[in-house]
């Protein structure tokens, strides 16, 4: 006993002796330090950083229920679905475009896209000093970084106009950071910042026939360019927008649509750039997005939202196969054998959040195809009917229909071509998070909703609100949109 | 022990002992009976005694020779020897409480020397109310302590002293148990504890420096005494219902309520079926509790044991609740210098928790769903063609059955506490004493949780048709342990010098070891269906593993040096001074190292001689001080990867990756806290009326916040950092009133009053980021601080305020910042709200009344609180096709009845408004106890017999519309404290039991 208080007194009188700051080093077990870089100085470590960007692309936040109420409900192709009462939190008020600025699903999309940026941020800061990994390597992780940077920064000018670009890793204790990250941009400084970005992947991305059959959703040369075009044609460069459709090589238009949306179809030889789901153990796919989508009710596997509109189902010519590959019809079977029996809620469902192997999953292996080659057509032909070349137009605008089973477009005249091109960008794309925006783009928002039945206020509904706390917080240095207070 | 002292008095005096003659006598007490142990001295013959177990003495000394008699609790006498056998009647002591002493940190002081607020509770105080954590017990006992609690079985209350001081660092009070500093009493049997020591102002606080910010809480276990063998038992049985609930609307009126919000007539107002739903899931609670111990003491030991036993069955169907806790705490005289005192605790507790979201989900559910249809299957919100509930229709809300949830909920939790330490005093010199302490605390926790996936989503919908989940069942099983232990070494050296300067020093040091937390979580699919094949020996499981944590959190290091002084001047002039440097592994390098100072003043009036004269007054001392506190249990400050949970080097595509989503400020260090207070202790009236009243001014000057990033930084977890200050400004009043009657009677009647006035009284003009909270988990947030709400309490409402009804449609109309009146979709969220009041109370109080009259006891106490708004959060989450309030489902806007106090149905989720804020002002009888003791012959083999009867919150009124005022929830002002959302609600219980002494 003596002993031990001895030893014991020894010890505390340690602290006297100086040795009691050292005592005071502990070692943190919970999580990995910052200080330990070195860890991750190899070409695994490396390419960890860019993983977890593609792995934000994954989260509910970003690609799921907000971003689908946000991307798809508002529009004319889809309505809110479920129960009438069930509102989704706020879903009810994104399809009747009545949402305000504390509307939480503008608030996590915005939010979510710039955890994502963060990351592209942190990735574009820490693999330059990764310096035992492969240069090409590292080059390339670089690259692929800007390019998802460029991709959420297009969302985001989309959604919501000039927002802060935050194209560094901000010091906290910075004055001049702090108003980086409160101050918006303009919707112009935005795309400028967009195609920096992109110019600087396209010269180090490798082609897609490059990565291995399980890379295959990374990002290349040919989704930066298409991206890069899409961004162009926001801006009416239509010139710009053909050239750079011109050096998306490689791809082809499949000739099956429907498979496309299936696990069979994944990334395949029209496929440029997509979100990957995988929903085998481990599952990592889409949080909750085959599930909210799902039908509902007795014999259903989902929460049934997002459902497609009658006006959608109207855009359909005869004999258009992309309806029933677009649309869940309530008392059908599915290819894979699935009744979908009457007792369900809503008359329609989304097909292309349908998960056969998973179907009830909360992450399933269903992909969403940003960007495919049909739309790279479909944006050259808008934008060469554009620069007066309409029959060039008409000829990529019939590829895509011949494939749908429809025959050649009617349309002749330059004015009825363009109509045309947006028409079969809704069929084609219809469901792909493209029509609300492509709505906007093309200034037939407020007559499209009208058909609809829906009030687009012209002036304040192409832009969401930006979150009533971000705006709280900037405190001055940035204001909202216009129509949202 | 006494007898030792004077025995060994008696050696020395033993040359005196020839001479004078055998004097007799007996000392007597004011009833005649004998005192045992009495001193008698001799001056002259420089003779003593003491007096045997009758009272009777005999001592050698000359007739008319002056005897001194003296004995602790009594006046000391001094009377003339005589030849014939003595009387002696000796007085009890007025005094008998100046010599009652308090617990300090490292130490003890008189009470009457004390210059600090104290608030000392003794045994009979913490176990009359049988609860069965001590905190809950004390509730409105202390004046300035105010006590959140839950009935949930195991849970901790928030215990709050002199108001809140910090948003986001640890908020609860140091407990230190027999030396032990912990975070939590959950373990401790109550009837184990002999004083439980509130200590409140900086300046008794400041000698625990980093940790004291809260209060420290100093929890003293019982010990053997007298020399005799004590055996006690107590055993009582009670049971328990929900003290109030709300009356939900039944069937039919849920289906008119429906049917307007629908605008159709998707419900039948003609319904088979009304189910209470709040019924199916709760029983009368039952809970019983049985404590045994053995106690005494020899001249070099002194023994406590004990064992207690509570078991529980909760008002939740199939939540129960058990503990059982052993102790044992010995003190051995090794030698005349040293003493060692030993003490260990276990306690084992087992719970099978049920979720408490089944209160919720029965507060929603529609009373037309049945508990189970005819074919047994689990009613579903289902509604068929005919407008009532199926097994198949359209889906009318998304609430589960919360019957069928509470019966697939499986899950155990077992955990086991040790704590013991090793205290050696040792007196160096007479004056000088060193003392040597280590403690240490175990703790392991264990939990399975199985969740039978496909038999639940059968249950739900049994139709062929049905897509069967893809893995059959899930298991979870956790593992979590740690080990704490603290070491101190102190010198104490008190000594008089010329009778007047009393003085006590006190050096030394400590470190305590917060070890790291160890977690294991388990995830595994398609286990056996019997529980006790699921870990089978040498069967390799991997295949069937989701999910597998392995965590070892950051172990925590403090080292610390600490000094007190005290002096006493002519028994009435107080000094005491303190200091504490403290070191934390928690913070950077350069700013981890505290000093903490502190002083106190005191003054005792009535022994100066210009009080000698007042009559009615008995004591009067007025005491002050000033201190610094530190709070380091604040959020902490490492900046880490957030990698993956498979392989955080793993290149694939598919891995979670790398990522820094964290931010950190390298300056984080300590909350600090200062305080000054000022009190004034007082006994009138021959002391039967005693008081005190205390008031302080208490700032914390560098609040850490969790400052949410700007959202375009991307940085998802919230950075800490120093940017608040918060103040609290109050007065505590205490006073109690004892009498005596007859000799039969005696009574009192006490109360306290705090009073707290809480408020965020500044935030640094940069970087400033809101902390938004109060989720209602429908996108609705009820609480806010930010550069707007300096000058707010914490924990303050931030909604639009509602403005009534709109008459012509039955609509919720809101004013907006013009005071316009307007519908929701109009308002706006950044100019539109409102600070709507804070829940935390503005004044506690608590009374207490009781008599003893012959062998019966009687008492009430009470505890109030006012000024606090509490969020009917059930409510305000009430989606379509969700059971309403009876009171709604009777009184809505209609067009026939457009005066209604309740707007016309909607589906909309509504924004978050004072129309859901209540008044949190609650008074609830606590306790009431009734006890009588049964009359035990002498001599006999049982001692002591008391037969009692309680009852624990029989009454209460209160303002709130829903169940409780009193919500706790996570104990976070900023998350659903103070809002009714998955809340246990609070109990009655009536108890009867039985306390025997052998």
């Amino acid at each position: 006993m003596k002993k031990i208080y001895i030893t014991m007194f020894a010890l505390s009188a340690c602290f006297f002796s100086g040795c009691a700051d050292d005592y005071l080093d502990v070692d943190q077990t919970e999580s990995i330090s910052t200080t330990d870089i070195e860890l991750f100085n190899n070409d695994a470590g490396a390419t960890t950083f860019v993983t977890s960007i593609y792995s934000k692309f994954l989260d509910w936040d970003m690609t799921s229920f907000g971003w689908i109420g946000l991307s798809s409900i508002t529009s004319d192709d889809a309505d809110k679905g479920s129960s009438p009462g069930d509102t989704g939190t706020d879903k009810d008020v994104l399809d009747a475009l009545t949402y305000n600025a504390s509307n939480p699903s503008v608030e996590s999309t915005f939010n979510a896209n710039y955890d994502g940026i963060n990351r592209c941020n942190q990735a574009l800061n820490i693999i330059p000093k990764l310096d035992k990994a492969d240069a090409n390597l590292r080059a390339r992780l670089l690259g692929e970084a800007k390019f998802l940077r460029a991709f959420m920064y297009f969302t985001l000018v989309k959604a919501y106009g000039g927002v802060p670009i935050v194209d560094h890793l901000p010091n906290p204790t910075s004055e001049e950071d702090k108003i980086m990250l409160l101050t918006r941009k303009t919707a112009a400084e935005v795309y400028a910042f967009i195609e920096s970005d992109l110019n600087d992947a396209i010269a180090v991305l490798p082609n897609k026939s490059v990565y291995s059959a399980d890379e295959k959703a990374r990002a290349s040369k040919g989704a930066a360019h298409a991206l890069l075009a899409k961004v162009n044609l926001y801006q009416k460069n239509w010139q710009k927008v053909v050239d750079n459709c011109n050096l998306v090589t490689g791809y082809s238009i499949v000739p099956d649509y429907a498979a496309m949306f299936r696990l069979s179809g994944e990334n395949g030889d029209e496929s440029i750039f997509e979100i990957n789901g995988v929903g085998s153990v481990p599952a990592k796919g889409i949080q909750g997005y085959s599930a909210s989508q799902g039908a509902r009710g007795a014999g259903g596997w989902g929460w049934g939202f997002n459902t497609p509109s009658q006006s959608l189902v109207n855009a359909y010519e005869v004999g258009d196969v992309r309806k029933n590959a677009t649309i869940i019809f309530r008392g059908t079977t599915l290819y894979d054998g699935r009744v979908v029996p009457v007792t369900v809620e809503n008359e329609r469902y989304n097909f292309k959040a349908y998960s056969s192997a998973f179907t009830d999953g909360w992450e399933t292996d269903v992909n969403i195809k940003y960007l495919r080659y049909a739309e790279v057509l479909l944006m050259k032909a808008e934008a060469l009917n554009e620069l007066n070349q309409t029959p060039a137009a008409i000829l990529l605008l019939n590829q895509i229909r011949n494939r749908a089973g429809l025959a050649n477009t009617t349309a002749v005249s330059q004015g009825d071509v363009k109509t045309a091109i947006w028409k079969e960008r809704r069929v084609e794309m219809a469901f792909e998070h493209d029509r609300f925006f492509d709505l906007v783009r093309t200034g037939q928002a407020a007559a499209a909703f009208a058909v609809d039945g829906k009030t687009f206020t012209v002036g304040k509904n192409e832009l969401f609100p930006i979150p009533d706390s971000f705006i709280r917080q900037a405190a001055g240095l940035s204001s909202q949109n216009s129509g949202y207070n | 022990m006494r007898n030792i002292i004077f025995s060994f008095l008696a050696l020395i005096l033993l040359p005196a002992y020839m001479s004078g003659q055998v004097i007799k006598g007996k000392v007597l007490d004011k009833d005649g009976i004998g005192i045992p142990g009495a001193m008698i001295v001799a001056a002259d013959s420089k003779t003593s005694t003491d007096t045997d177990f009758d009272g009777n003495f005999s001592i050698n000394a000359k007739v008319g020779e002056v005897l001194k008699i003296s004995m602790v609790g009594f006046d000391a006498l001094s009377v003339p020897a005589t030849a014939a056998p003595m009387s002696i009647n000796l007085q009890e002591s007025k005094d008998t409480e100046l010599k009652e002493v308090v617990i300090i940190g490292y130490g003890t002081r008189k009470k009457i020397d004390n210059t600090t607020a104290i608030t000392s509770l003794k045994a009979e105080e913490i176990s009359k109310t049988k609860v069965l954590n001590a905190s809950q017990a004390i509730q409105g006992k202390a004046a300035g302590v105010q006590v959140i609690s839950s009935d949930l079985p195991g849970s901790t209350p928030s215990v709050i002293i002199r108001g809140l001081g910090t948003a986001l660092g640890g908020r609860t009070p140091l407990y230190v148990v027999d030396g032990m500093p912990t975070d939590n009493i959950n373990n401790i049997n109550t009837n184990d504890i002999t004083s439980y020591e509130i200590l409140k102002d900086a300046s008794s606080l400041a000698i625990y420096g980093t940790r004291a910010a809260n209060g420290v809480i100093i929890i003293t276990t019982k010990k053997g005494k007298g020399d005799k063998v004590l055996v006690e038992f107590e055993s009582f049985a009670g049971f328990r219902k929900p003290l109030r609930t709300v009356k939900m609307a039944g069937s039919e009126a849920y289906a008119r309520y429906s049917n307007a919000a629908l605008n159709n007539t998707t419900f039948s107002e003609n319904q088979p079926v009304n189910t209470n739903w709040l019924d199916a899931i709760t029983r009368t609670g039952s809970y019983t509790q049985n404590n045994a111990s053995i106690s005494g003491s020899t001249e070099s030991v002194k023994y406590f044991f004990s064992i207690g036993n509570y078991e529980e069955k909760a008002i939740l169907n199939g939540l129960d609740y058990s503990r059982f806790t052993f102790r044992n705490n010995n003190e051995y005289k090794i030698s005349k210098k040293l003493t060692l005192n030993q003490n260990f605790s276990f306690t084992s507790a087992n719970s099978s928790p049920k979720p408490l979201g089944a209160f919720t989900n029965a507060y929603k559910q529609s009373p037309i769903v049945p508990v189970r249809f005819a074919s047994g299957q689990y009613g579903v919100s289902f509604v068929d063609a005919n407008g009532v509930a199926n097994t198949s229709g359209s889906s009318f809300n998304n609430v589960g059955n919360p019957v069928a949830q509470l019966d697939f909920y499986d899950e155990e939790q077992r955990s086991i506490s040790l704590q013991g330490g090793l205290k050696l005093d040792y007196d160096i010199l007479k004056s000088l004493k060193f003392t040597s302490q280590f403690n240490g605390e175990y703790y392991s926790w264990k939990q399975y949780n199985f969740d039978d996936t496909r038999t639940i989503d059968i249950a739900g919908d049994p139709s062929p048709g049905n897509t069967l989940p893809t893995n059959i069942n899930e298991l979870t099983k956790g593992r979590e342990q740690y080990f704490n232990w603290n070491l101190s070494n102190y010198l104490t050296y008190n000594k008089v010098f010329n009778e007047i300067h009393d003085v006590e020093l006190t050096a030394g040091i400590e470190t305590s070891v917060k070890g790291a937390r160890e977690k294991l979580t388990i995830r595994r699919k398609n286990v056996n269906a019997n529980s006790n094949y699921w870990s089978l020996a040498g069967v390799d499981n991997v295949a069937n593993v989701i999910s597998y944590r392995d965590e070892v959190f950051n172990e925590t290091r403090l080292a610390s040096y600490f000094g007190r002084f005290q002096y006493k001047l002519m028994d009435r002039y107080l000094i005491t001074g303190t200091i504490r440097r403290d070191g934390s592994s928690n913070f950077a390098k350069d700013y981890r190292w505290g000093t903490f100072p502190a002083f106190g003043l005191g003054w005792v009036i009535t022994k100066e001689e210009f009080m000698a004269n007042a009559t009615g007054i008995d004591l009067l001392k007025l005491r002050g001080g000033w201190g610094r506190l530190g709070n380091q249990t604040v959020p902490l400050n490492n900046q880490a990867y957030a990698s993956g949970l498979t392989s955080y080097l793993g290149g694939s595509i598919l891995n979670e990756g790398t990522t820094v989503n964290s931010q950190v400020d390298p300056s984080l260090s300590w909350e600090i806290t200062e305080e000054t207070s000022v009190g004034l202790d007082f006994e009138l009236l021959n002391k039967r009326l005693k008081g005190s009243f205390d008031v302080y001014e208490k700032n914390t000057t560098n609040v850490i916040l969790n400052v949410r990033p700007y959202p375009t930084s991307g940085i998802v977890v919230a950075t800490p950092g120093h940017v608040g200050e918060v103040s609290n400004k109050g007065y505590e009043i205490a006073l109690r009133w004892d009498d005596k009657l007859t000799d039969n009677l005696s009574y009192w009647v006490g109360g306290n009053y705090s009073k707290n006035i809480n408020k965020l009284s500044g935030l640094k003009d940069f970087d400033i980021s809101p902390i938004i909270g109060g989720n209602l988990g429908n996108g609705q947030d009820t609480k806010l601080l930010n550069s707007t709400s300096v000058g707010q309490p914490l924990g303050s409402f931030y909604i639009y305020e509602f403005a009534g009804i709109d008459p012509a449609n039955g609509k919720m109309l809101y004013y907006n910042a013009s005071g316009a009146k307007v519908t929701q979709d109009a308002l706006s969220a950044t100019n539109d709200k409102k600070y709507a009041g804070s829940i935390l109370p503005k004044s506690n109080y608590g009374v207490t009344v009781g008599l003893n009259y012959k062998n019966i006891d009687f008492s009430v106490d009470g505890y109030g609180t006012g000024g606090a708004k509490v969020y009917n959060g059930k409510k305000a989450q009430r989606f379509t096709g969700e059971n309403i309030e009876q009171s709604l489902a009777t009184d809505f806007w209609s067009v026939s009845n457009t005066n209604a106090s309740n707007p016309a149905p909607f589906n909309q989720v509504p924004v978050a408004s004072t129309y859901y804020l209540e008044s949190g002002d609650f008074f609830r009888v606590n306790n009431i106890t009734l006890g009588y003791k049964v009359p035990m012959k002498e001599n006999q083999f049982l001692s002591y017999c008391r037969i009692y009867m309680n009852a624990i919150n029989p009454f209460i009124t209160q303002k709130f519309s829903g169940f409780s005022p009193e919500l706790n929830g996570d104990g976070n002002p900023y998350g659903n404290q103070g809002i009714e959302l998955d809340a246990y609600p609070t109990l009655r219980s009536f108890v009867i039991g039985a306390n025997l002494k052998f």
